[in-house]
């Protein structure tokens, strides 16, 4: 059997959800509201075909001029009034009713003239019109009678056509989705006041593709970008790559606590580091990035939360100077505003940075920000951590991810409403404990995968230097944690000891 | 090779519009001008090289291909640049018309403005 012929779209994700492409030969039928972008797909389809795959290709208007649509088309970067010069692309403007009739006879002038120019792709905009916009038999056959004068040219046909019906949660179906090859639905979708694209594969005969409503964007100087569907499976690898390292530690950079995780985070983990605002989560990913730096490892901080340059401050409010090591290549740190999160477009973005900067330490500022922006209730949410955890662990990325537990004083559970721990490696606790007529600051390490765990409230200390983690023993005066029971029960209680035997050194209470 | 405000517009369409499937009333409808005076300005674009008809006998549509690159199309190149605006068509259809018989009404001086202007730009 030989092999399909697939025909590559050239948009950008397109063919990462048609699993390549489409086989040559299909009627792709796009359907969507008035602005939903069936005309930019179109003239992309065959722009890149002319431009990128040596595939000459013809685009037949009805409504728009052919000048207004080489004008839009600059904005994206593409010359087609070049590709025209060059006998690659011709834009012909024609009528529906001379269309219906051209395509009725075999000897189309249309067609005979894409023939000459040895076009392999077609795109006609406004097809509703053409075949009526009504499921009649006639509007039914006038479709048809389209599809067959295409096919007789082994055109590759893209047919963009009005389903403002179909907006939304595009329920219903037009009477032409039964002959096309292919079915691609474009839709507009609200949500908090915010409008968003979404794509999907209704049906494409002859391959296999990712079903779901991915998102898309329409973006200045390069046209549309797709973005599969954060919960689409991804490559077997991807999975695969679950079983994390159990041998590569990297260290925390955090004085002290690589003796409390058995010498630093495995690669491929995922830990969270939870606790209020202001506890110094940020501090310790701080740390975290700053050793990798000193090592030589790249890093990559992502933030919901502070603007790049509040974070360069913050570093160098511990000591550390970044801007060297951004300089050199070695740490990036990406700042998206919270608002409007468009969540494939945001995974696909940190799927891109990590194929392309390959950090070995991640930090995520922070997981709660995730949480309200996305929300917490649905899958949505716990969809996107599931793929960010695995393509972290594909990549052997030691992931942390701080998370703002609302509790000021003890934590009653680890992450809240975020039902996630399952997912996670290790957690780390920050809690503030009230002792006397201050907040002290204690660290639990509460899960450790595949590690032993010792279970002790350890005091943490911030200066100018950043975090280190307090001896159990403290010199002076201060009563260490040890001397204490309940420390993240919100109500510690100094323990009793007995009193010293006379003559003997004093103990500290 | 532009004589007349038909010969203009229909020139401005087809710059527009460079490959088109029409058949000779759709065109004329959207030229804006009898059948007949587009039959002629067509022809005469045919006959200079600077438009190609490509038609089947059996068919009502016909195909025009403007070619611009052609050697006769410098001037009406820029001429159509002047008049892609909605004064510098007016001027243009002015300049035009005060070539015609029928523009007897029209002031010397005014026939003299829109020649100069029609010569400046073509």
């Amino acid at each position: 059997m030989p092999a399909l012929d697939i025909v590559r779209s050239g948009i950008g994700g397109l063919d990462d959800i048609l699993n390549g492409g489409i086989p040559r030969g299909n009627v792709i039928l796009v359907e969507g509201s008035i602005g939903v972008g069936k005309t930019t797909l179109g003239v992309e389809f065959v722009y890149r075909g002319a431009a990128e795959f040596d595939e000459p290709g013809v685009i037949v208007l009805f409504e728009v001029s052919p000048d207004k649509i080489i004008r839009d088309a600059k904005g994206f970067g593409w010359d087609l009034e070049q590709l025209q010069k060059q006998g690659r692309l011709k834009i012909v403007f024609t009528t529906r009713e001379v269309l219906r009739q051209e395509l009725q006879q075999a000897d189309s002038v249309l067609l005979e003239e894409a023939a000459k120019m040895g076009a392999r792709r077609i795109f006609i905009d406004g097809v509703s019109r053409l075949v009526g916009n009504d499921a009649t038999v006639e509007s039914r056959s006038a479709f048809h009678v389209l599809t067959e004068g295409l096919q007789r040219e082994d055109l590759t046909a893209v047919l963009a056509v009005e389903a403002s019906k179909l907006n939304g949660n595009g329920n219903g179906s037009l009477p032409e989705e039964s002959i096309a090859d292919t079915v691609i639905r474009l839709a507009m979708y609200d949500e908090n006041r915010a409008v968003s694209r979404s794509i999907e594969i209704v049906k494409s005969r002859g391959h296999d593709y990712q079903m779901g409503r991915h998102s898309f964007r329409i973006m200045d100087g390069k046209g549309l970008q797709v973005y599969r569907r954060v919960q689409a499976p991804r490559k077997p690898s991807r999975d695969r790559a679950a079983a994390f390292d159990p041998t590569t530690r990297l260290t925390t950079g955090i004085p002290g606590l690589d003796e409390l995780v058995n010498g630093g985070y495995f690669v491929g983990s995922t830990t969270v580091v939870a606790g209020i605002s202001g506890v110094g989560k940020s501090v310790m990913g701080l740390q975290l990035l700053n050793e990798g730096v000193r090592k030589g490892e790249r890093g990559l901080m992502l933030s919901l939360d502070e603007q790049v340059d509040q974070i360069l401050r913050n570093a160098r409010s511990i000591g550390i100077d970044f801007r060297p090591a951004i300089e050199k290549g070695l740490l990036r740190i990406e700042y998206e505003p919270p608002q409007e999160i468009e969540v494939d477009a945001h995974f696909h973005h940190i799927e891109e940075l990590v194929e392309t900067f390959k950090p070995k330490r991640v930090l995520f500022d922070s997981l709660s920000t995730y949480g309200s922006s996305l929300g917490t209730k649905g899958r949505l949410f716990r969809d996107f951590f599931h793929a960010l955890v695995s393509l972290m662990k594909e990549h052997q990325i030691v992931a942390v991810y701080n998370h703002e537990n609302p509790e000021m004083l003890g934590m009653a559970t680890m992450m809240g409403s975020f039902a996630m721990s399952s997912l996670v490696d290790n957690i780390i606790l920050l809690n503030w404990v009230e002792l006397g007529d201050s907040f002290r600051l204690g660290m639990n390490v509460a899960k450790m995968r595949a590690n032993p765990v010792i279970r002790i409230t350890r005091e943490c200390e911030i200066t100018s230097k950043g975090m280190h983690i307090l001896p159990r023993e403290l010199p002076g005066t201060t009563a260490p944690f040890s001397r204490y029971n309940a420390l993240v029960s919100r109500a510690p209680e100094r323990r009793l000891l007995p009193e010293p035997p006379p003559g003997g050194k004093g103990r500290r209470r | 090779m532009v004589r007349t405000p038909c010969d203009l517009d229909l020139l401005l369409f087809l710059r527009r519009h460079p490959q088109t499937l029409l058949t000779s009333e759709q065109l004329a409808a959207f030229v804006g001008y009898p059948m007949k005076e587009v039959a002629e300005s067509l022809d005469l674009f045919i006959a200079s090289g600077l438009l190609e008809r490509i038609q089947n006998p059996m068919h009502a549509a016909r195909m025009y291909l403007l070619n611009m690159d052609h050697p006769q199309g410098g001037g009406p190149r820029r001429l159509l640049d002047v008049a892609s605006s909605r004064m510098g068509r007016q001027s243009a259809i002015r300049a035009l018309r005060s070539e015609r018989p029928s523009n007897e009404a029209k002031s010397p001086r005014d026939k003299t403005q829109d020649k100069l202007h029609l010569v400046r730009i073509a």
